[in-house]
């Protein structure tokens, strides 16, 4: 099968004509790169040869074998930078024509001694723009350091125009052509990106051996579903902070490539863009809605289980319950809030969302002033992080995105389902202990177990269940004098001491009061078929253990006096059985080491799910 | 505590090797018709509980009586056990105690 090629398409490439769509010949296709896949074909249009870079978008098509040696293919989109004395060709878009082909003409074979003699150019090259790079970036984020190109034949790095470089340099003063965000690399020359600001990070002071500087993110989407980060130091921060605007579309150019930071930059990009003062940027105000205001990559819920600890990822659910804003002190000394809420989706899953910080009072606000009226809105999630510290849970970072009840296909589905059958459909959280046979946080053991096994000798406290019954409480001291006072959103709870005759006094608050508060401090034996154990319960597991609040039954025993009916509340209590978390920890008294147990909480025996353990636990005796 | 006549734990598989003897079974009330009550056993099958019960009865009930035929029961004292029950674990009980841990039952 004879077919022409492009006649001199080599030469009108090079000559800059990038219109042409010629027909050529993919005579060697070369994998480069050791951190990333790049390929590098050598094109010809039946009498010259030329390199060409395939942009990574297209990599498919060499793995798939669409486009491979011989194949002759028409190049669709694709541009010639000039760099030092060579021309580089990137191919941005092409289709294949005959997959297989004899080689077509005489083209003239590229010698390999050229690229040979390349590499200490290459070499000197990068020194020179690393140096350079780095007297412009005065403060560079900590531990972000000179580039390492891999050393390999590849069209020497161009640095950004401004920067005067030894040897001749051919500026290119054509217009930057806009390209798709998938095909930016460092080796482009010049390049143009026009893209929607999905997220905009907050402005970030720092401070390190270097002195101090300030920083700023955000993130780009383009019609082509390419996503990048864009960052700003210090004096470029003033440039641009402004001007960047969530979801306005900028046509940006002039920044400078380098590989993206993992530990911050969630996006699937090896790559992150960096202003400089030249960089440009260039608001678009015609929206011409070719660019998606968000790309989400949602995940069921149920795979959420399975999904790594910090792992960053989208989830979408309708929200069944918020809970409100607690303050939590951060390790730091600071303050912050945190709220959780609950979701819940077609997956038969629900799962636990931590909300931080500013997340609390917003999003968070409204979603609780949502479920308080009745509704039950869906929430989108972009950039959720898993934490596995009690089964598995989503929390917010400051790259997270909420957005309620967005206009998507997936919450339109999600409104369906919830509206229909998923309002009642029963539902396992994947955050919270699940009682059969426990979940993997979850142990069950007897009372002779917690002796026989050594629990609570390590450094760190055990956490055992153990399912029994309370033989025995101690009531001669039963709870204490509490302080009422409020600090911030939770009480202080500090024992208080009389102060004269009728009131009280807190050393912590340093002030006194009438009225002090009763808060359970019980002794209390649990029981099971194998023996028997003390141990401690506070406020919350005593209200539990029995049934009405510590003043309650202080007033019945000692201003009542009514011990009648103390003591029969009191066996009342008795020899119900319930499932009992417990914190085990050895601890010195006096000269000896104790066992000291305290009772966390106090669930009720869910009888369907533990007559489902006790069957496989049968099914595990061993046999006669 | 009584233990001169114990009942045996039946579904429909295991009532036919007790026909004549005390049994005890859950049902999922399917029919009520005039003395018969017609129930789903634990294993999906169908049993036919003869008598009169003093009050309506609920979803699931247990039965105990005679044993007078391979699928039927004549019952003489009803509980009602509401309408949640977890059947299959019921029927695993019937299988484990007439089965491996028999000498456990009387």
């Amino acid at each position: 099968m004879a077919v022409n090629l492009t006649p001199n398409a080599i030469a009108a490439i090079e000559s800059g004509d990038v219109n042409a769509k010629p027909l050529v010949q993919v005579l060697d296709i070369k994998l480069i790169g050791s951190t990333q896949e790049r390929y590098r074909l050598l094109l010809s249009d039946a009498v010259s040869t030329q390199h060409a870079m395939l942009a990574t978008q297209l990599n498919d098509r060499v793995k798939s074998g669409r486009v491979r040696k011989g194949s002759v293919v028409q190049l669709v989109e694709y541009i010639c930078s000039p760099v030092q004395n060579r021309k580089i060709i990137v191919v941005l878009n092409m289709e294949t024509i005959i997959p297989d082909c004899e080689i077509i003409g005489n083209p003239k074979s590229l010698v390999e001694s050229d690229s040979a003699a390349q590499k200490p150019l290459f070499n000197g090259n990068l020194v020179q723009s690393a140096r350079v790079s780095n007297n412009n970036f005065s403060a560079q984020k900590p531990g972000h350091n000179v580039q390492n190109f891999p050393p390999t034949v590849q069209p020497p790095y161009k640095p950004p125009p401004n920067y005067k470089n030894h040897g001749p340099i051919l500026k290119n003063d054509a217009p930057a052509r806009i390209i798709p965000i998938a095909a930016l690399n460092p080796y482009q020359g010049r390049w143009a990106i026009k893209a929607r600001v999905t997220a905009k990070g907050d402005l970030r002071r720092y401070n390190n051996a270097r002195g101090d500087g300030k920083v700023f993110s955000f993130d780009l989407l383009d019609s082509d579903g390419g996503e990048i980060r864009v960052t700003c130091f210090n004096a470029v921060v003033d440039r641009f902070y402004d001007a960047i605007e969530l979801g306005k579309v900028y046509m940006i150019s002039k920044g400078s490539l380098k590989p993206a930071q993992k530990n911050y930059n969630h996006l699937k990009n090896e790559w992150e863009i960096f202003l400089e003062a030249t960089s440009m940027v260039e608001l678009c105000p015609d929206e011409d809605g070719s660019i998606p205001r968000q790309q989400f990559s949602f995940r069921p819920i149920s795979e959420i289980e399975n999904a790594e600890n910090n792992s960053i990822l989208d989830v979408i659910g309708v929200v069944i319950s918020v809970n409100p804003s607690v303050p939590i002190l951060r390790k730091n000394g600071m303050e912050t809030q945190r709220r959780i809420l609950n979701l819940k989706d077609g997956s038969g899953r629900s799962v636990e969302l931590t909300l931080w910080g500013e997340f609390c009072n917003r999003e968070g606000q409204k979603l609780e002033e949502m479920i308080n009226s009745g509704g039950f809105p869906v929430l989108a999630v972009k950039s959720g992080k898993v934490n596995d510290f009690s089964g598995k849970s989503i929390g917010t970072i400051s790259a997270t995105q909420l957005l309620i009840n967005p206009d998507l296909p997936e919450a339109h589905g999600l409104r369906n389902w919830f509206d229909g059958v998923g309002k009642s459909a029963s539902s396992v959280s994947i955050s919270r202990e699940i009682i059969l046979g426990g979940s993997k946080n979850e142990i069950r053991k007897t009372v002779s177990q917690i002796k026989d096994e050594g629990f609570g000798r390590s450094d760190k406290p055990d956490w055992v269940t153990v399912k029994a019954a309370i033989s025995f409480i101690k009531t001669d001291t039963f709870c204490y004098t509490a302080c009422p006072l409020m600090i911030g959103d939770r009480q202080c709870n500090k024992k208080v001491t009389r102060s004269g005759n009728a009131r009280w006094q807190c050393d912590r608050c340093n002030q006194e009061f009438e009225e002090c508060d009763y808060r359970y401090l019980l002794q209390a034996q649990i029981q099971d078929h194998t023996g028997l154990t003390w141990v401690t319960a506070f406020q919350e597991s005593g209200e539990e253990i029995l049934g009405c609040s510590a003043k309650e039954l202080y007033s019945l025993k000692y201003e009542d006096q009514d011990d009648d009916r103390f003591g029969g509340i009191i066996r009342s209590r008795l020899f119900i059985q319930y499932l009992f978390r417990l914190k085990i920890k050895e601890e010195m008294y006096g000269d000896e080491q104790r066992v000291k147990i305290t009772v966390v909480k106090v669930d009720n025996v869910n009888y369907s799910s533990e007559g489902r353990y006790m069957l496989d636990l049968i099914s595990k005796f061993p046999r006669q | 505590m009584d233990t001169s006549n114990p009942a045996v734990f039946v579904n429909a598989e295991l009532l036919r090797l007790y026909v004549g003897r005390r049994v005890r079974a859950v049902i999922q009330v399917l029919r009520s018709d005039g003395g018969v009550v017609t129930g789903k056993s634990t294993d999906d099958n169908q049993i036919l509980v003869k008598g009169s019960p003093t009050s309506p009865l609920s979803k699931f009930v247990e039965v105990v009586g005679i044993a007078d035929g391979e699928k039927s029961i004549h019952a003489e004292i009803w509980t009602n056990f509401g309408d949640t029950f977890e059947t299959h674990t019921y029927n695993q009980l019937c299988q484990l105690a007439n089965g491996e841990f028999k000498h456990m039952f009387l």
